[in-house]
């Protein structure tokens, strides 16, 4: 129960500095929609003329841009992006701090299995990733209240929010693994926001050419918000690769974690 | 000397990493480009017309990407990116790291300069992000070239042109991070003021893309400087030439100025 404590104090100035940035850009992206939504209308006369099948090829329901649940789901792409950083890093950095910062020794030599350390550890993460989540749903549903022009099914709204925490777990259980592969890491962020940006890249690549197969390979892609929009629920396969992600690396974690050498000096 | 190429030698294996990440990203990408071209003129037609907006939402902004080079223009955008997240990383960690890993009290104790410690720092700085530049230039054009209708040549001008500009900007971001690193007081918190100064810079862009009227902003954030449309119609902006290599001046200047009588912990 130390430990869990410890680390949720350690991480609490970062948690609190995260939130605080996930909000700041839903709240600053929303606060474009009103002008964003004054247009559409415009842009929906351009959109008719347009053949349905360049539609389609874009992999965008565009003519859903217009509406708040649609310029959210664009936006929500770049909330996505800090979550994903916020949650890599968090995992990296958690389970690497001692090797990094040379205080394993005293970690270790205390009278507590490595198991309940690790065990304490991604429970500390959970817990900030969850209160991270709590915190930025409560500011997203406050300001989408504000800016709404018509009523928005909330059921998808809060779908796609728990979308951001599906993916921090994906991206924490990376975090996890990347640490334990990687055992002469001693900066965590330049890691962190190579991988990150690494899949960003290979989510807006997918989805401008319209590849389906690519979306396995990016978590960014696992949670498609026009779909999530249109049936109000997730897509299986990509939940279960999703699970399948987390579950092997934290496979991977645990079995490094538990057997690993340490060095002290 | 010696310090030049410890440096080198210490940061050889990320930026291997680094390399290897940038090919096959780049190959990744271009080979996209195969799928996609083949779906052509209704799409054409579909971009010139769309609001801009919606263009910044597929990461466009007039660009045609049923060409090669429009194509291209669309994921330089992610290029720039990991040029910038390398280039703020190494430049704060460049610094910062004597003092994380308490190596700083053993290189003081040198009979170098600190402005020598520095200045090789920066070269060494230096000198990785032209590797990683060329490495983004080199794979760029072999990957490109395939799908061009003039090969290489047709190419390589707007590649070299976007990855100057590149360059610009990586100088800038690494300048940044070092001088966060010599002005800040917590050493370990360097690299993550560093990232966030470019996150921040990168939202920014983003929102000035969405929005139309506050292009008067653009100053604000390189990402906006060499805007792959821009630098392929009227080629790179003097005006932002200018602006980077002044921003990235004065932050040596800062660099300088802080490292000489820093407080170092030990």
């Amino acid at each position: 129960m130390n430990m869990y404590l410890y680390e949720l104090r350690m991480n609490r100035k970062s948690a609190f500095i995260w939130m605080a940035a996930l909000a700041g850009i839903a709240g600053l992206f929303m606060s474009m929609y009103p002008t964003f939504a004054e247009g559409a209308e415009q842009f929906k006369e351009v959109l008719r003329t347009m053949p349905e099948e360049v539609l389609q090829a874009l992999g965008l329901q565009i003519d859903s841009m217009a509406t708040l649940l649609g310029f959210y789901s664009y936006l929500f792409l770049y909330v996505l992006l800090c979550g994903a950083i916020q949650a890599i890093h968090l995992g990296a950095s958690i389970v690497s701090k001692e090797t990094r910062e040379k205080t394993a020794d005293f970690l270790l030599a205390k009278p507590v299995t490595r198991s309940k350390i690790i065990g304490m550890k991604a429970l500390a993460a959970l817990t900030i990733l969850l209160i991270t989540n709590v915190v930025y749903f409560g500011a997203a549903a406050l300001i989408a209240e504000t800016v709404q022009r018509e009523s928005f099914s909330y059921s998808a709204f809060v779908l796609i929010n728990l979308s951001l925490l599906f993916t921090q777990l994906i991206f924490l259980a990376v975090g996890f693994a990347a640490a334990m592969l990687l055992p002469r890491l001693r900066t965590v962020l330049p890691m962190s926001l190579g991988v990150v940006f690494a899949f960003f890249m290979l989510s807006a690549v997918g989805a401008t050419t319209g590849d389906s197969k690519l979306r396995y390979l990016t978590p960014f892609q696992y949670f498609d918000r026009a779909y999530i929009v249109q049936h109000k629920e997730y897509e299986l396969e990509f939940v279960v690769t999703g699970v399948i992600v987390i579950a092997v690396c934290a496979l991977i974690t645990v079995i490094r974690y538990l057997k690993r050498d340490v060095h002290v000096s | 000397m010696n310090l030049f190429w410890r440096e080198l030698k210490a940061s050889r294996k990320s930026l291997i990493i680094w390399i290897i990440g940038i090919v096959a990203m780049v190959g990744a990408g271009m080979g996209k480009f195969a799928s996609l071209s083949g779906s052509g003129e209704a799409m054409v037609e579909l971009m010139a017309d769309l609001p801009k907006p919606l263009q910044a939402v597929l990461g466009l902004n007039g660009l045609d990407i049923s060409t090669v080079m429009g194509y291209y223009g669309m994921f330089y955008l992610y290029l720039v990116i990991m040029g910038a997240v390398h280039a703020s990383m190494l430049g704060a960690n460049a610094l910062a790291k004597e003092e994380r890993d308490k190596t700083a009290e053993f290189l003081l104790a040198k009979p170098i300069s600190r402005m020598t410690i520095l200045l090789t720092k920066l070269s060494s700085v230096v000198v990785q992000m032209v590797i990683f530049n060329a490495v983004m230039t080199v794979s760029s054009i072999a990957f490109a070239a395939p799908y061009a209708d003039g090969g290489a040549s047709a190419v390589t001008s707007d590649i070299l042109r976007l990855m100057l500009g590149t360059l610009l900007i990586q100088l800038l971001f690494a300048s940044v991070g070092m001088a966060i690193a010599a002005a800040g007081r917590n050493p370990k918190r360097a690299g993550a003021w560093s990232a966030g100064v470019m996150l921040l810079t990168f939202f920014l862009s983003i929102a000035i893309d969405i929005r139309e009227g506050i292009e008067a902003l653009r100053f604000l954030t390189p990402f906006q400087y060499f805007a792959a449309p821009d630098v392929l119609n009227e080629g790179l902006s003097a005006a932002f030439i200018v602006l980077s290599i002044g921003v990235t001046l004065a932050a040596i200047a800062v660099t300088i100025a802080a490292y000489r009588r820093r407080d170092m912990q030990v």
